[in-house]
């Protein structure tokens, strides 16, 4: 599925509800943009790998085109060791420059190919955009679970994903959390916030209770 | 939200990443497998001579080195301007003026405002909340047309549709000043100083 195909998913499951950003259906694509890494981290990366081989490469040719002696290697030199590879240089070696030349393309091939979602939810507003990152999400969530179990703030830990909300809650010894009370609690604050897309919730009570909490 | 060209990434990393997996396999290839190795010295050592031929052909009339030299160096700069290109369109996209139109009045002139203008005015409504651990804006260009980045830093708990809705009420009271709809985005962005700092426990 596209970016495009996804946001216009999006749009027309909220066509009846308020909408997700404004009225501007311009927004549309500036959210699409806010919640897709741009890769400008592994482009700047790639970019750099290829200035960095063509300027040794220039300073080779440019050298040769001269008629200066070379300084690492002449290019036609270079071209008859490749040439008999496997052939002085350990296998060992060869296979091991091979596996990481191999990786670093592959790592550039799975930013180009895969979505690039990023970890973040929308929210509903008539005026604004609004892209909130799943960590606030949690932590406002966390919040809420801990005043309805009645724990400390170390005692619970949530986990936002797309379309999972985890709540784990660690009881204090001696007293009983109710894990419908955390679930409902968690799930009203979760309608009142309404992410889009909006993830189900899953509390897990820990079996052992913390003492002295 | 700002300029980066997206679709461009995808595609030259795409074709980077490739290249390299390519070059990464053939080498693994040759140092296990033996008939890949005399695949390779049959296939490279052909190439290389007709590569020497062409050198031969294209040399300075009574010197050693062949023009093709030059040539090559001219398609390296090429591809160094290209990629320094490619990396400079990251991220651009800073806009500076919020507006900036000719209105229909008979008197001559334009009317403009600056970014700096909204920006410093939501900075300095968004410094007083003590549930923010930091707040920036900054405007930027959307299809030409100028639109405003708030990324704000709430503290651990802050529920953020409530922060949302009264974020959504300061720009209404922007749109009032400035007298057009600005298109906004709010970023709600977690990070080291929300989460080691104390958490927000009275609104």
């Amino acid at each position: 599925m596209t970016q495009d195909q996804e946001t216009q998913n999006v749009n027309a499951v909220d066509s009846g509800a308020s909408p997700v950003a404004g009225e501007d259906p311009e927004m549309a694509r500036i959210l699409r943009r806010e919640t897709h890494s741009s890769r400008a981290g592994a482009a700047t990366i790639a970019a750099v790998l290829v200035i960095v081989l063509c300027v040794y490469a220039l300073l080779e040719s440019g050298v040769r085109a001269v008629g200066q002696p070379p300084w690492l290697i002449d290019p036609s030199t270079a071209a008859e060791r490749v040439i008999a590879l496997p052939a002085g240089i350990s296998p060992l070696l060869l296979g091991a420059s091979g596996a990481v030349i191999a990786m670093v393309g592959l790592f550039f091939l799975l930013h180009a190919v895969l979505p690039g979602r990023r970890a973040r939810h929308l929210l509903r507003d008539p005026r604004t955009a609004v892209v909130v990152d799943d960590e606030v999400l949690a932590s406002a969530l966390a919040r809420r679970a801990r005043t309805a179990a009645n724990v400390t703030q170390e005692q619970v830990m949530v986990v936002v994903s797309r379309q999972l909300v985890v709540v784990n809650v660690r009881p204090t010894s001696g007293s009983r959390v109710s894990e419908e009370a955390v679930r409902s609690a968690v799930q009203a604050e979760l309608e009142e916030m309404s992410p889009v897309p909006m993830p189900s919730v899953r509390v897990n009570l820990a079996p052992s209770g913390v003492i002295g909490a | 939200m700002n300029g980066t060209p997206r679709a461009l990434n995808r595609v030259l990393l795409f074709i980077i990443g490739v290249k390299l997996l390519a070059v990464g396999l053939l080498l693994l290839l040759l140092a296990t497998v033996p008939a890949v190795a005399t695949w390779w010295h049959g296939w490279s050592a052909a190439a290389w001579a007709r590569t020497e031929e062409l050198f031969r052909d294209t040399r300075f009339p009574g010197r050693e080195e062949s023009w093709l030299w030059i040539v090559a160096g001219l398609v390296l700069v090429a591809i160094i301007v290209a990629m320094i290109a490619w990396v400079s369109q990251q991220g651009k996209g800073r806009a500076n003026f919020l507006v900036s139109s000719d209105d229909d009045s008979d008197v001559d002139g334009q009317v403009r405002i600056g970014g700096g203008v909204a920006e410093q005015a939501l900075r300095a409504a968004l410094s007083e909340r003590t549930d923010l651990a930091s707040a920036s804006v900054a405007t930027l260009e959307v299809k030409g047309k100028p639109g405003l980045r708030i990324r704000i830093q709430p503290r651990q708990g802050v529920a953020p549709h409530v922060l949302a809705a009264e974020v959504s009420q300061l720009l209404e009271a922007l749109d009032l000043v400035i007298g057009q709809k600005t298109p906004v985005l709010v970023h709600m962005v977690s990070g080291a100083r929300s989460r080691f700092t104390r958490a927000e426990r009275v609104r």
